[in-house]
């Protein structure tokens, strides 16, 4: 092998597309092979050649990248292996699974975030979402360059550049957020009054959360005890535990582009004959959204929800950038997938990382088949 | 009165959505302020907005920088590379599922279409024991090879229904006329999927650009990070001042080209986004 890394690539990768060739080349010829041992006519054995013969990367890449890696995980998750020792690994049952779900710190917080990110932050990211969507759903002129401008922090999204952008911006102390924040507080009272109520509600909320996570209440306690917030407050974006999934939603809120365009072609969809109708009946526009938009929508709400939710439990650049280095905080925000790689890669062990992928594609199947139950009780499918 | 309601909503709607767009695009404003700035400046308590000398320090600092250029190479290199085998693998998969009638199809289209509900990151602890056994630690290997293998159900999908909805006539007078598939393939329909393919095209570079989980795993040396995780590492905890400044010029070079491609395939990404649901 040559010790020039680009060089060593473009040979794997020739090498890779003779091998996918060569698997093209057999699977297609096995597939004809045997509807000629049935009697297949010869356009359908040419059929069935060119059919495995175009698709066999995705069916060779499928056994070879997920379909053998999903069991021997499946395996591992009942041993103690680890990569870095030679040793064979040894059974353990079903103790890796009972650790996780029971005796599991880091596990629990996950969960506990994920559950945060998914009661505050998600019905946030949608509102604004749904927002924007009805406000671009107006037709009027430049809509397209609005669209375009809502659309592009999906583009750079969680983009470690634009992530450590952020990182500037929220800065507590010479951030420009906070430099917004308090000289509008000074400007004006009214303003401070309300960026302190956000401050103190934020704070209760969190340091509920905080205290599931931990069984202790004693910060959630002290919050209570010092009451409202002085007047120099600002919120501590990324310096304090719990703001720290604040952070993480204010750039979910940012990246509502992708939720914005599902809501809008929810919104192009609505027959215009309805609010028509409404107009003629004499409802007013707070009144057709309401009655006529909204539950209209709702198959639209309920996908996002499903995405954004099985997103929030993948969360892992802005938590590695953000708070990668900073210990004691990072607890506050990590999420499942971040905690499966810290886990994994900070000690090798991979019978434990599996247990916990595992876990993850259960409770993400699982939730997947409640929604798609519950759906058919809220969701209105059957107007049109 | 009343012949001015839509006027003052016109205004009031213009407003709206022009301060929806100041906040959206502030942060890139401010990545590029700052990356003009001095270090004093992006760290003094008073707001600079637009530094009143700027300064292009960070700029030629970064170019004098052989580890960023290195990495800048490094992501060229890895995302073009990644990007022709998964177009290509992809183009094929989705051209057997929308113009070969073959026993077996169903199976394997459902069978690829229940592969989205699977996360990749609970494939990531096996996949890793699986390229430590190739040896392939440390190598671009894991981070490209894979693609290779039409990875993407969601791009298969997106492209199998564009390919589905072309004429059947097409082919079966090629056929007549004595091509095979490989030519009805690349000469007849990839010509006539050309804007599904361009926006499979920016989501892939898009994912592969922004791709720090599995670089950061793979990519052990630093001769060999690509931009975020080169990125990544300029940003450090332990440093009592942070070169901002230099942290932002790189910022502003590594997302430019996000832009630019954003620009210029939009009306394409934005039009069968809103047809699909597909997400980037």
């Amino acid at each position: 092998m040559p010790t020039n890394p680009y060089l060593n690539v473009l040979l794997m990768a020739l090498f890779t597309v003779i091998f996918i060739i060569a698997c093209s080349y057999g699977l297609g010829s096995v597939a004809r092979w045997i509807v000629r041992k049935r009697g297949g006519s010869p356009k359908n054995q040419e059929n069935t050649f060119a059919g495995y013969f175009f698709a066999a990367p995705w069916i060779t890449g499928f056994l070879i990248f997920v379909l053998v890696p999903l069991a021997f995980s499946l395996y591992w998750s009942f041993t103690d292996y680890r990569v870095t020792s030679s040793a064979p690994p040894n059974w353990k049952g079903f103790e890796n699974y009972q650790t996780i779900l029971f005796n599991d710190a880091g596990f629990r917080a996950s969960i506990i975030n994920t559950l945060y990110l998914t009661v505050i932050g998600l019905p946030l990211q949608m509102g604004v979402a749904l927002f924007l969507a009805v406000l671009l759903n107006q037709k009027m002129k430049g809509e397209k360059i609005f669209r375009m401008a809502f659309y592009l922090p999906v583009i750079l999204g969680f983009n470690t550049a634009v992530l450590l952008c952020w990182r500037l911006m929220l800065n507590t102390g010479t951030g420009i957020i906070n430099q917004i924040i308090r000289s509008l507080s000074n400007a004006f009272t009214p303003i401070s009054y309300l960026n302190r109520t956000v401050i103190y509600v934020q704070e209760i909320i969190t340091g509920f959360f905080l205290g599931l996570n931990t069984g202790k209440y004693n910060l959630l306690m002290n919050i209570l005890e010092a009451g409202f917030p002085a007047d120099n407050r600002v919120p501590l974006w990324v310096q304090s535990p719990l703001w720290t999934k604040m952070s993480v939603i204010m750039l979910m809120v940012w990246g509502c582009g992708a939720m914005m365009l599902i809501f809008l072609a929810g919104l192009n969809n609505i027959p215009k004959e309805l609010h028509e109708a409404a107009e003629v009946d004499g409802a007013t526009g707070w009144q057709k959204f309401w009655k006529i938009s909204f539950p209209l929508l709702t198959p639209y709400i309920f996908y996002n929800l499903v995405v954004g939710l099985i997103a929030s439990l993948q969360i892992f650049e802005p938590i590695f950038v953000l708070y990668r280095d900073n210990q004691p905080i990072i607890s506050s925000t990590i999420s499942m997938v971040y905690y499966l790689w810290q886990k994994t890669f900070s000690h090798f062990e991979i019978g434990y990382g599996s247990a916990i992928s595992w876990v993850i594609l259960v409770i993400i199947l699982i939730v997947t088949v409640i929604q798609f139950r519950l759906q058919d009780r809220w969701v209105t499918y059957d107007i049109y | 009165m009343k012949q001015y309601f839509p006027l003052i909503r016109g205004a009031f709607l213009y407003t709206l959505l022009t301060g929806a767009t100041v906040l959206m695009s502030f942060p890139l404003f401010w990545m590029i302020s700052s990356s003009l700035k001095t270090i004093q400046e992006t760290n003094s308590p008073g707001i600079v907005w637009i530094p009143a000398q700027p300064t292009l320090e960070a700029y030629i600092n970064i170019f004098n920088n052989s580890d960023f250029l290195r990495s800048y190479f490094n992501s060229v290199f890895y995302v073009t590379l990644a990007m022709a085998g998964t177009l290509i693998s992809i183009a094929a998969v989705a051209y057997a599922f929308s113009r070969i009638e073959w026993p077996g199809r169903n199976v394997v289209f459902f069978l690829m279409l229940s592969t989205m509900m699977i996360p990749a990151q609970a494939l990531i602890v096996p996949q890793y024991v699986f390229f430590n056994k190739l040896g392939w630690i440390g190598t671009f290997n894991p981070i490209i090879i894979p693609g290779y293998f039409a990875g993407g159900a969601a791009m298969i999908f997106l492209l199998r229904q564009s390919m589905a909805q072309i004429p059947k006539e097409l082919d079966e007078s090629a056929f007549v006329d004595g091509a095979n598939h490989i030519q009805i393939w690349w000469e007849i329909v990839l010509p006539l999927v050309k804007a599904p393919l361009a926006t499979i095209a920016t989501f892939l570079f898009v994912g592969l650009w922004n791709n720090l989980l599995t670089p950061l795993m793979y990519l052990q040396t630093i001769d060999l990070y690509t931009l975020p995780v080169y990125v990544s590492t300029l940003y450090n905890i332990n440093q009592t001042v942070q070169p901002w400044p230099t942290i932002m010029t790189a910022a502003v070079l590594t997302t430019a080209p996000l832009i630019v491609v954003f620009f210029i395939a939009q009306r394409y990404i934005l039009e069968s986004v809103v047809v699909s649901g597909l997400k980037g």
